[in-house]
């Protein structure tokens, strides 16, 4: 069953530099209990689709068209305050930069506390209760002396395990992690990555896992969502994207150094397009090995495939076969 | 025809990447405050080169000559021949302003040059060499900001004018007034010391970018790397401080004149309002047009600032 | 560190500042003339041998270090010496004006404050809005107008033209101000403080709204908020709980600042309107170099700066925990 169905999703911002198109036509869906991975270059709408999602896209952005399905209510229907109910208690969201995403002018317990207060009407001792509870599960040393203390007297990784926490308090069914080990440590990712697999699986939750790092894909998740440029490129089972990519995932494969293979990196040349002006047909054409002409002319459509593998290319047909 | 297209995208990358001057002119042109604050200045700019030929009168032949200089026509109120009517002793209170003009532009220029020339190098000499050097020059700093400077100036204002110098200084066939420049190094003095602490913060940041560590890695000596790395990345805050400067400059010299502690020697708007002060309920216009001037003045340097601190900024611009 | 021994800290390190900034004072001043010379000018019948007698009486012929050895002697006991014109004790004469000043300053600082706060938070929330628009035009007018135009304009139309309020004092006695008609001593002193307070609540409130919507506007834009919206709580609770704490700390600077400076800002209001304050007796004894007076003057403002500053950074370290008084 699917706990997410976004369909169509459509998010832009609306700058004075012009239309920012982050998000353009973006559909995917998340299986109850799985773990999925969205991927692809900074700049491709990862964040904004979890953002999107959670409704909390930041001025000047806003969602201009399509339904998120969130256990087949959209979302995207709802009033303001019930939205408001959603968050934290039923989607959550662990962001990037632990250090930022802290207010340093207050107290952990506070902080925390005040979620649970907000969604449960409880009195403060028993919000800090749940508070420390959590605090244990994201396996936090010294959980209750920690209450008292500010962002700034934790190190990164502790301070991202208060992040996780955090976005546990409430027993989510829905966890969106966006990119929650790029701004730590290298010893740190692999204890973070590690809490996060056993949370998911001792929690039985559904995580999407935003990130750029085709490993911490290979290692954590089931399904994945390539996105580029606010389109989704493929999105299916991890074995059979690995084995029979779009061309997009094939050069982001490319890129990811393997032990076990000895083998050339390389880069995808050129950069993300620019958003506000997009190039026309296919988005990804511009930097395509495989593009042809009508890669310039249409917008290729997101084609099921078969054996729940959809994938954005006029050529899918002939490369698949190919190769 | 791939390949075509792909150019057609580098391009558009390159031209993003041109300039950061030219995108900021370009951010700044869609600013209508900023602009608007820009026209402004340059009236001010027009009017203060051709204060001989746009004023009707000419200016009075010394400060204090009490003398009518304009028989009969003392304390008239504006009117077709007088646009800000006359003052007490008779003079034309436009043409004064539009002569003042001139006084004011040397203000804003000169108070400008002198304190961001000591704010940039007490900055950057402090930010980017840190240890002791760092130390004096911020203890120094804060003896500054913590100088009840209004007070002081206005001390310094009247030592000069009760040692009564010679008015004028001649530096190449122009009469540059010696009271006036004196207030202007006084001013400057008492102002630099809050620019320097930010244009040091900005430095101590810049430290530790890349491209400096790179640069002094490749053996690069503090001087060379202060003159050609640090400087000009600091330059759009200092254009902004600047800017702000001149706005407070022409404020402060106004007040101080005001106070009567100017320069008894030139005839600025401060000084025109100092003089119309006694007669306040009888000659408004002499209070009215001088303030104007200055108000519109400050707030032209104001809105330039702004203007040019969202271009230049474009962080906090969404 | 605990705060007792902060503060003792901080006060020895006052010490050297207070000392520096009066020996400055005191050689600026003295190098600017010859006060009982310019006092007696105008005067032809008073003969040099007279007023050295003045200067003797006022020990202004002894070397300048003796004079200000006893001077400091004197400021230690807590006592500025004698005013040159009059011979009123200076301490009598800033006890009395300290408090006209004080009670302009202090109402007009706390309305800024006050009114920013709202406008400043609103503006932020609507960025871009008509309402922002006019709060920010209004802004920069107030940071740009002459404080002293501002204050010749009002008593133009307020006292002159339309005769409602008073223009000059701080009070109306023996001849108090009608208010509605009641002659009454604290509607008096009330309508005396209406002009003057409005211009520098105008000048101040202006300062404090850019402040503020700056900090909002870069406040409202960090993960943190996102963080806690993505958390469910209210915007309600977002706002005023976690927003404005993070964008007031600056403007808390800016109060302490006030506070710091407000005598020291003061000559330029009270000389438009007449107030019977230190900052108009700074610039007369400025004006006629009377010494003491001057020397007092300055050194009040220099401990009130120098204690609001270390007040300021008290305040700052207990909102914000990064912060340390170490």
């Amino acid at each position: 069953m699917n706990i997410l169905d976004v369909q169509n999703l459509k998010t832009h911002f609306f700058t004075e530099a012009g239309v920012v198109k982050a998000l353009e036509d973006i559909s995917f869906t998340v299986e109850k209990g799985c773990t999925v991975g969205l991927v692809g270059e900074s700049g491709s709408g990862k964040s904004v689709t979890a953002q999107s999602v959670l409704r909390i896209v930041p001025k000047p952005g806003k969602i201009i068209g399509g339904k998120i399905l969130f256990d087949g209510e959209d979302l995207l229907a709802k009033k303001e305050d019930d939205m408001r109910k959603f968050r934290g208690k039923k989607i959550s969201l662990i962001f990037q930069d632990p250090t930022s995403s802290l207010n340093p002018l207050f107290a952990i317990g506070d902080q925390l506390a005040d979620i649970v207060i907000q969604h449960d009407r409880v009195k403060k001792d028993q919000a800090l209760e749940q508070v420390i509870k959590t605090l244990k599960v994201a396996r936090l040393p010294d959980p209750e002396q920690s209450l008292g203390q500010y962002p700034h007297q934790f190190s990164g990784g502790m301070k991202q395990r208060i992040c996780i926490a955090r976005a546990l308090l409430l027993n989510p069914q829905l966890l969106f992690a966006d990119e929650p080990t790029t701004n730590l440590d290298v010893t740190i990712q692999a204890q973070i990555i590690t809490l996060l697999k056993d949370l998911q699986r001792d929690l039985g939750m559904t995580l999407v896992m935003i990130t750029h790092d085709m490993g911490i894909v290979a290692e954590m998740c089931k399904c994945v969502v390539v996105l580029y440029a606010g389109h989704v490129m493929e999105s299916g089972d991890i074995e059979t994207i690995f084995e029979k990519p779009h061309p997009y995932t094939e050069a982001l494969l490319k890129a990811v150094p393997r032990l076990d293979q000895t083998r050339k990196l390389t880069s995808i040349p050129g950069n993300i397009p620019n958003l506000i002006d997009p190039p026309s047909g296919c988005v990804f054409h511009p930097r395509c090995q495989y593009a042809i002409n009508i890669c310039m002319e249409k917008v290729p459509p997101l084609e099921d495939v078969g054996g729940s593998h959809f994938i954005t290319c006029h050529r899918w047909r002939e490369l698949q076969g190919g190769r | 025809m791939v390949a075509l297209r792909r150019n057609k995208n580098s391009e558009k990358t390159m031209k993003r990447g041109a300039s950061q001057w030219a995108v900021a002119w370009r951010r700044f042109k869609k600013h209508k405050s900023g602009l608007f604050g820009l026209g402004m200045v340059i009236v001010l700019l027009a009017i203060a080169a051709l204060h001989t030929v746009i004023a009707p009168y000419p200016a009075r032949p010394a400060p204090d000559s009490f003398k009518p200089l304009y028989e009969g026509e003392a304390a008239q109120p504006p009117s077709w021949k007088h646009p800000f009517g006359t003052s007490v002793m008779g003079t034309d209170v436009y043409s004064e302003v539009i002569h003042g003009s001139v006084y004011t532009v040397y203000v804003a220029v000169t108070v400008t040059l002198i304190t961001m020339l000591i704010a940039v190098s007490v900055g950057i000499v402090s930010g980017y060499l840190g240890s002791y050097v760092d130390d004096v020059l911020m203890r120094i700093t804060e003896i500054f900001l913590v100088f009840p400077s209004l007070l002081f100036i206005l001390v310094f204002a009247r030592l000069y004018q009760l040692r009564n110098p010679e008015p004028f200084w001649n530096i190449f066939g122009i009469n540059v007034p010696a009271g006036l420049t004196m207030v202007i190094v006084i001013l400057s003095i008492f102002s630099w010391a809050s620019y320097a602490r930010v244009i040091r913060g900005e430095v101590l940041r810049m430290k530790e970018t890349e491209y400096i560590q790179a640069a002094k890695s490749l053996g690069a000596s503090s001087r060379w790397i202060m003159l050609r790395h640090v400087l000009p990345n600091t330059l759009s805050q200092i254009i902004v401080l600047g800017t702000l400067t001149m706005a407070v400059a022409v404020l402060l010299e106004a007040a101080v004149s005001f106070l009567g502690f100017g320069d008894p020697n030139t005839i600025t708007w401060g000084r025109l309002m100092e003089e119309g002060l006694q007669d306040l309920s009888t000659v408004w216009w002499v209070e009215m047009f001088p303030g104007l001037a200055v108000f519109l003045t400050v707030l032209a340097f104001n809105l330039v600032g702004d203007g040019l601190s969202d271009a230049l900024n474009p962080r906090l611009r969404e | 560190m605990g705060l007792g021994k902060y503060i003792a800290r901080r006060a020895i390190y006052m010490v050297p500042l207070i000392i520096g900034i009066s020996i400055v004072a005191f050689l600026v001043m003295y190098a600017a003339g010859d006060p009982i010379q310019l006092a007696t000018a105008g005067n032809p019948s008073i003969t040099e041998a007279q007023r050295n007698a003045l200067r003797e009486y006022y020990g202004l012929n002894d070397p300048i270090p003796m004079q200000y050895v006893r001077w400091l002697d004197h400021f230690v006991h807590a006592d500025f010496g004698k005013s040159l014109y009059g011979g009123r004790p200076v301490n009598e004469i800033i006890s009395t004006l300290f408090w006209e000043t004080i009670k302009l300053q202090l109402v007009s600082i706390l309305l800024a404050f006050l009114i920013s706060l709202p406008a400043g938070i609103y503006s932020a929330l609507k960025q871009r809005s008509a309402t922002d628009y006019t709060i920010s035009s209004i802004a920069i007018f107030g940071i740009s107008v002459p404080v002293f135009w501002l204050g010749i304009v009002l008593i133009l139309v307020f006292s002159f033209q339309l005769g409602w309020l008073p223009s000059a004092g701080a009070h109306g006695a023996p001849y108090l101000w009608p208010v509605f008609g009641i002659r009454n001593e604290t509607l008096d002193e009330l309508v005396h403080l209406v002009l003057p307070a409005t211009v520098l609540t105008l000048a101040g409130l202006a300062y404090n709204v850019r402040l503020l919507r700056a900090g909002m506007l870069d406040v409202l834009r960090q993960d943190y908020i996102m963080a806690a919206r993505a958390s469910g709580i209210s915007e309600r609770k977002i706002l005023y709980k976690y927003a404005l704490k993070n964008a007031i700390t600056p403007l808390i600077t800016l109060l302490g600042i006030s506070i710091g400076y407000m005598i020291a800002g003061a000559p330029i209001t009270e000389t438009v309107f007449s107030w019977p304050g230190l900052g108009r007796a700074y610039v007369a004894a400025t004006l006629r170099l009377d010494f003491p007076l001057i020397m007092g003057i300055t050194m009040i403002i220099t401990i009130m700066i120098l204690v609001a500053n270390l007040i300021t950074d008290m305040a700052y370290a207990w909102i914000d925990p990064r912060i340390s008084i170490e």
